[in-house]
């Protein structure tokens, strides 16, 4: 059977050829590309057959498919519908039961090679994977079973990527991003809780249509998307620089929209694209609308604890710099006390030198 | 007590101009970068309703501590090549000898006033381990802050010489909490390193504090690791 191009599918649904190209440069800017390589995204789009997308849920929430269909250019149902032939996704299908787990196998057999593995949701590992079951097989399964015959592989959202909330301490149940487990294949990391919808289209689309992986750095993130610290990007950041900080949630400077740094902002230590591309088409991201940046895009983020400050808190302690003074000034002290017995002892040593 | 007393010394010339300029430099811009670090981590809000450039600004202190966080790193040319050059800038920490251990539990306990003296070095072991502990601490900010510092563009070469820094421990914020905790770790050192410095130079009058300014020891007894000059 011959599948569509792009361009196919537009004639198709019976859209113009200007709307065609309107979509190919509304493409190629969502690829983070820059405009002069339109021609190739035109030329890919007409003649490179619609991708196979397998997209396959492991331990998570579905919150990045909630971001997912609220992508607006392109819109999901473009993508789902005309774009990428999805063929089989846990969420998303409208079958179930046995013939659609059948589907899966037929969709592995008969494009093995050429599909692309999209995976939500980290692999839980522990009593051997029992924690994170689909169609009576766990989900280390049913990822090895894809994975093997995948042309790439993207890991969608911080789980898919490093193992997402359940892995926050102790992880009982042993969760990790699926890296490891897709026979030493490269993994395109798409991090984020959820990530930004554009960015998952936009990732998926290259792929799609170049047929290689987008530039990765080296936690394989798409450059194009994961370059930046959202700090270096953030339009709070001449805040940051003059010493303009929010100190709570409810005072002048946060009603200003001053920077939430002091609110312990991950913003300095996080790469993802809320700063320039923004949430619902630019709407707004999280800093925007007042609240400081979790990090939810960076490994570990879930035991950085507490969001709301720079520095962690050990009880009633305090945190480092008050354990750092207390320190400083127990040291002072004991070397004053050690001096006085320095003296004492030298004092008696003297003493006794003199009668010998 | 008399004023004007007759002693035997003897002079042993240790630390080269290159190792005397480095530890200056060094002690400096350690108090200016732990004084920013700190700002950097709690700053000081400006009050105004404006963004305008101030003493305050964050902008300035993370400045002036990357300024000064590069000429630390510059300086480190220095003790290298007094390394090289002059034997007296290379006092390790010999744990490859067996002598090392008692030496350093003699110095322990004597440190602890349960002995009324120990023998004399031109560097004990002890101070020998906590500055080889010194510089481990410096390396860990060094690695830390580049890891940090040129993250802002990881592609570029900086970024790939210490981006790995950030994958060890895990996240860029561990990154900022291990850079935090050490330079406290060094301030720690600092005060132990002035007070046995000081204390040095009161109980036995051997020229502990001057020696960083003119290089020489100028030593009543025969050092046991006099050896490591010749």
């Amino acid at each position: 059977m011959k599948r569509d191009s792009l361009w196919e599918a537009y004639l198709k649904r019976g859209m113009s050829r200007r709307s065609f190209l309107k979509g190919c440069v509304a493409l190629t800017s969502l690829m983070g590309l820059s405009t002069d390589m339109l021609s190739k995204v035109v030329e890919a789009a007409e003649k490179k057959p619609l991708p196979v997308v397998i997209w396959i849920h492991g331990h998570e929430c579905t919150g990045c498919d909630e971001s997912f269909i609220r992508s607006a250019s392109p819109l999901a149902s473009d993508v789902v519908l005309t774009t990428i032939a999805l063929e089989y996704d846990h969420l998303l299908s409208a079958a179930c039961g046995e013939p659609f787990e059948k589907h899966l196998d037929d969709t592995i057999n008969k494009y093995n090679g050429n599909y692309i593995l999209a995976v939500e949701g980290a692999v839980a590992t522990k009593e051997s994977g029992i924690h994170c079951m689909s169609g009576g097989h766990t989900f280390l399964h049913t990822l090895q079973k894809a994975a093997k015959g995948a042309a790439a592989i993207i890991a969608y959202g911080s789980c898919a990527a490093y193992g997402g909330i359940q892995a926050a301490k102790p992880n009982p149940t042993g969760s990790a991003g699926i890296s490891h487990f897709v026979g030493g294949k490269t993994v395109v990391n798409v991090p984020g809780c959820p990530p930004i919808p554009e960015v998952m289209t936009g990732v998926v689309m290259h792929v799609a249509l170049f047929g290689t992986l987008p530039p990765l750095d080296g936690d394989n993130r798409p450059k194009q998307f994961y370059g930046n610290r959202i700090h270096d990007t953030c339009y709070r950041r001449p805040f940051f620089d003059a010493g303009m900080f929010a100190e709570t949630f409810d005072d002048a400077g946060s009603k200003a929209g001053w920077c939430l740094y002091k609110l312990g902002c991950r913003g300095p230590e996080t790469y993802n694209s809320c700063g320039n591309l923004r949430w619902w088409q630019g709407m707004s991201y999280p800093i925007q609308s007042g609240a400081p940046c979790i990090g939810c895009s960076n490994k570990n983020f879930w035991d950085e604890a507490p969001f709301t400050d720079r520095l962690p808190k050990y009880g009633k302690i305090g945190d480092a710099d008050k354990i750092g003074v207390g320190l400083g000034v127990l040291t002072a002290a004991g070397v004053g006390a050690h001096a006085v017995a320095s003296i004492i002892q030298r004092n008696k040593r003297d003493d006794l030198t003199k009668e010998e | 007590m008399k004023a004007v007393k007759e002693v035997k010394r003897k002079e042993y010339y240790i630390f080269s101009p290159f190792l005397r300029i480095f530890h200056w430099i060094m002690a400096s811009q350690i108090v200016i970068l732990f004084i920013t670090g700190l700002l950097i981590t709690k700053p000081m809000n400006v009050s105004t309703t404006e963004p305008f450039f101030t003493i305050t600004s964050m902008d300035l202190v993370r400045d002036i501590h990357f300024t000064s966080a590069f000429i630390l790193c510059a300086s480190l040319i220095l003790r290298v090549y007094g390394f090289i050059v002059n034997k007296g800038d290379r006092l390790f920490p010999r744990v490859w000898e067996g002598h090392f251990y008692e030496e350093t539990v003699d110095v322990a306990l004597h440190y602890m006033l349960l002995k009324p003296h120990h023998a004399s070095f031109l560097r004990n072991p002890l101070a020998r381990m906590s500055y080889a502990a010194l510089y481990v601490l410096l390396a860990i900010e060094i690695l830390t802050g580049f890891a940090m510092y040129f993250m802002t563009s990881p592609s570029t070469t900086g970024g790939l010489l210490f981006g790995w820094v950030n994958m060890i421990l895990g996240s860029e914020m561990m990154t900022h909490y291990v850079h935090h905790y050490v330079a406290w770790f060094i301030i720690l050192f600092a005060i132990g390193h002035m007070y046995m410095v000081v204390r040095a130079e009161f109980m036995e009058g051997e020229s502990e504090v001057s020696s960083m300014f003119s290089g020489k020891k100028i030593l009543a007894h025969t050092p046991k690791d006099a050896n490591e000059l010749d």
